[in-house]
């Protein structure tokens, strides 16, 4: 199922009703705020007349009590200490991390279907520092949960492979993550224990993060090629990863998970959903073969702690270069042939596909900053690509990349805001290919091969608040599906058109 | 608080100005006898705790190594103060924690009321803090209502016993956000203390805020009883006129560190001009020098913040903008050597606005501290 990438942690969205609600409650409630706290009569003068720019005003404001909704526009969640909770689970060393990403996705051209649809993620993450907790240095513990609602545009409406949301997946609620981190060797190398979601840690492009469309996180090959999209959002797996610190630039991370994370006691239905199979996160299998990944990351014009400098130059541009690897173990199904050397195709094949040992992937991800005016300036111009390729007998997809460039800061006093132009392609392996042509020889119907598919997607990222971001975003789909049949044309000879879609998504820090 | 007449006399006179920029030293140069790099001689970073107290403030700020053992306090014990409350909007937080290195425990030193009525605006503690020979701490406030500039008030110096309870509240004309970190001359039953104001004439952060030029360094001469408070004898604003800036993220930016050094002479680190400044005569002067002589300007230095002598008598200064600090030789002005102290790449550049204060080690072998993004007090030694 590829409905997996890397949904933006802290970040949550609301309807639009819920929007409208918010943006009227900000407009009713801010400049009430701002004079409340100051008890200067003059400060009710005018409300642009701020009481601190008045001679001496600020030897006679008086202090306020803060309440639960004070300097709510410029703090960094929502809810703040939400009524002393947080604070409370700290001292116990327990944070508490709640988030809300709602989206309204339309297609407004091509596709399957013409329509709008609303989806969501609710994610609950706790956290455990066990230094506070109990005095034990360098250890964590993370329990996340998720809850996904609204209905999934890419499915229904578009028949794209590169679906055009990462946070798009079956509704419900499940575990997401649950896993004990501890550091060691004076943090220089650490190990992860338990059910992960490797899409936070491998593959990952820094810049790429801005993008709404699911392969701009977790990329196309795992997604398709790995059994039931590998352990990443919204599934997670057992497993253990290895990261260490090899000097300043070199970091090497290295895990071991189960090789399918949809399975339950070893069971799995290779027709069924893989979401429906681990329902609620809690399968727990360790029985279906073993995922290995490795991932040496290098770092350019990256500081490292105590790293001595002595000139007085330009400091470079920093850049992250990757380069990894990953093996499962298990036995994976030819997408031509069947066992006996026959054709799939093949009226008279077994349909039992030949079984190939073992299943890999190399991959390559770049993240670099190509310009920005001064070191510490907000504005600054990144690049990111990444690449992988996997073999085209056993796998939907041989080789995807995406690429694409981003801007901070890309307006006066828009500190915060991001723009972006990304682009994603995918191939069709040569066996699907293959297995489309020998699927129109013997039927004698029209079934095109199925190649590439190329997407566009610009956005723009608007912080309201530094708890609250607002994202437009556009899409545009060449050759949807790789080029497949339109399902919804009656007369089967249609492939699905190129398609725009247009989005608005809103992102809530709790 | 008392005012006086030197007090009258605050730095901003063209005269000094003109001195100020005939005798700029340049800090490019390099010379064959400096002593050797402090910085260089440090070999690791340590996290010694999280510094959140149980009311959940955040971000620390100042850091006072006490010089004694009085009250809640033992000599060695690190005090850090917090700026943000739990809900970490910035000029509310209230408390001070006490890290004890034998220990490795923290614990609350003094937790003050936000609204403290002889504090102009309230309570919201900021990098000025010192521990006196004589067990009393004093600790500035740079307060705000909301978390911003647009209520800030002018705040005040506290002074608290060693129990952490305040037993005196100095305000008046020449106090407005006592803002850097404290140069402090003890000897006991009188002490000089140093301190820069960074709030006169900062407005709102609504808009593009201004750069003012309204900042000051007062000189206060306490009197220290034999178990009695600290009494203001005088007070004299001996510097002045360096940039002051409201701002969305930081809260305020302008004048932080203060380092007394040989020869009389008071560095200031100056944020804006990104530059330390020296000022001269710095006990014995009844008017203000102005923004004194530039010791060094830009290179290593990225906004330049808290500020402190080490035993060799070089100047490590802590950057604002990214996670470095930086040594500079007091006597040439040349910049030695900066040393990654917070890398955290989840700022760019890594370390943007996580440095704030920092104290030498009662030995001298190293420094403390804080990352203000995680709430922690680090050693590096």
């Amino acid at each position: 199922m590829p409905s997996r990438s890397t949904p933006l942690r802290g970040v949550s969205r609301l309807k639009p009703a819920v929007l409208l609600a918010c943006l009227a409650a900000w407009q009713w409630s801010a400049p009430a705020a701002a004079a409340t706290s100051v008890a200067d009569p003059a400060a009710s003068a005018a409300d642009d007349v701020n009481p601190a720019e008045l001679p001496e005003a600020d030897q006679s404001i008086k202090a306020a009590p803060t309440g639960q909704w004070t300097g709510l526009w410029s703090r960094q969640t929502l809810l703040g200490d939400m009524g002393g909770l947080r604070s409370a689970l700290g001292r116990h060393g327990i944070t508490l991390g709640l988030t809300e990403v709602s989206e309204e996705l339309g297609n407004v051209k091509g596709g399957i279907n013409k329509g709008l649809a609303y989806d969501g993620l609710t994610t609950l993450t706790i956290g455990l520092d066990t230094q506070k907790a109990w005095g034990l240095q360098g250890g964590s513990f993370n329990a996340s949960v998720l809850s996904i609602h609204g209905r999934n545009l890419s499915a229904s409406n578009l028949g794209s492979l590169q679906t055009a949301s990462g946070i798009e997946a079956d509704t419900g609620t499940r575990l997401w993550e649950l896993w004990y981190q501890q550091k060691f060797l004076d943090d220089r190398m650490d190990v992860k224990i338990g059910q992960q979601s490797i899409d936070q840690e491998f593959m990952v492009s820094q810049y790429a993060g801005a993008f709404v469309n699911t392969m701009f996180g977790w990329p196309a090959v795992p997604s398709y090629d790995m059994p039931s999209g590998g352990p990443a959002y919204p599934l997670s797996a057992l497993g253990i990863r290895l990261r260490a610190h090899l000097n300043d630039p070199l970091t090497v991370l290295g895990g071991v998970y189960d090789g399918n994370p949809a399975a339950k006691n070893g069971a799995f239905d290779p027709n069924g959903d893989p979401q429906k199979q681990n329902a609620h996160g809690t399968n727990f299998n360790v029985h279906n073969g073993a995922l290995f990944i490795a991932e040496l990351q290098y770092g350019v014009n990256q500081p490292a702690m105590g790293q001595l400098e002595t000139g007085h130059g330009q400091a470079g541009l920093p850049g992250t270069y990757k380069l990894g690897a990953w093996y499962n173990n298990e036995k994976f199904g030819d997408l031509r042939y069947d066992d006996g050397g026959l054709l799939l195709a093949d009226p008279s094949s077994s349909g039992n596909p030949q079984l190939h040992k073992g299943n890999y992937s190399v991959y390559a991800v770049a993240d670099q900053m190509v310009w920005r005016p001064s070191e510490d300036s907000s504005k600054t111009l990144n690049v990111f690509g990444r690449v992988m390729g996997a073999p085209g007998d056993r796998n939907l997809i041989s080789f995807s990349a995406n690429a694409g460039v981003t801007l901070t800061a890309p307006f006066e006093g828009r500190d915060s805001d991001t723009v972006g132009l990304g682009l994603g392609y995918v191939k069709v392996g040569n066996h699907a290919q293959g297995l489309d042509a020998d699927t129109a020889a013997f039927s004698g119907n029209y079934n095109p091969v199925r190649n590439s598919e190329t997407i566009v997607e610009a956005t723009y990222q608007y912080q309201l608040a530094p708890w609250w971001q607002l994202q437009g975003d556009v899409q545009y789909t060449l050759n949807p599906g790789g080029g497949v049949l339109n399902p919804s044309d009656a007369t089967g000879t249609q492939k699905i058109a190129n398609t725009w879609v247009l989005g608005l998504r809103t992102t809530i820090t709790f | 608080m008392k005012r006086s007449k030197t007090s009258l006399a605050v730095g901003r006179n063209a005269m000094a100005a003109l001195l100020a920029g005939l005798f700029a030293v340049s800090g490019a140069a390099s010379r064959a006898d400096e002593a050797p790099s402090f910085l260089a001689g440090l070999h690791k970073q340590v996290t010694l705790t999280n510094t959140v107290p149980d009311n959940g403030d955040q971000n620390p700020y100042a850091i006072a190594v006490a010089p004694v053992s009085a009250g809640k306090f033992k000599q060695g014990d690190v005090l850090v103060d917090n700026f943000n409350n739990a809900a970490n909007l910035q000029g509310v937080g209230t408390t001070i924690v006490d890290y004890h290195p034998d220990s490795k425990e923290l614990t609350t030193f003094a937790q003050l009321p936000h609204e403290l009525p002889q504090c102009p605006g309230g309570v919201g503690l900021s990098t000025a803090m010192t521990v006196l020979k004589s067990g009393w701490v004093i600790v500035g406030s740079t307060p705000s209502n909301d978390g911003t500039t647009d209520t800030k008030g002018a705040g005040c110096l506290i002074v608290l016993d060693s129990q952490g309870k305040v037993a005196d509240v100095w305000s008046g004309p020449n106090i407005n956000d006592p803002w850097g970190n404290m140069a402090v001359i003890d000897n006991g039953s009188s002490a000089t203390l140093f301190v820069s104001n960074a709030g006169f004439g900062v407005g709102s952060t609504k808009g593009k805020p201004p750069v003012v030029n309204q900042s000051t360094i007062l000189r206060l001469e306490l009197d220290i009883p034999e178990g009695k408070a600290p009494v203001i004898k005088s007070q004299t604003v001996v510097a002045g006129g360096f940039g002051e800036q409201a701002d969305k993220g930081v809260f305020l930016i302008g004048p932080t560190g203060l380092a007394y050094g040989k020869d009389d002479k008071l560095y200031v680190s100056d944020a804006l001009g990104n530059r330390v400044s020296e000022i001269w005569d710095a006990t014995t002067r009844t008017t203000s020098a102005g923004v004194g002589r530039t010791l060094t300007q830009d290179g290593l230095l990225l906004r330049p913040l808290a500020m402190v002598t080490a035993p060799n008598g070089h100047l490590l200064v802590t950057n604002g903008s990214n996670g470095k600090v930086v040594e500079v030789d007091p006597a040439t002005g040349t910049q030695l050597a900066a040393r990654w102290i917070d890398a955290n790449k989840a700022q760019v550049p890594p370390g943007n606005g996580d440095l704030f204060g920092i104290a030498m080690t009662p030995s001298g072998d190293g420094f403390y501290y804080v990352q203000d993004d995680v709430n922690t007090l680090v050693l590096a030694k």
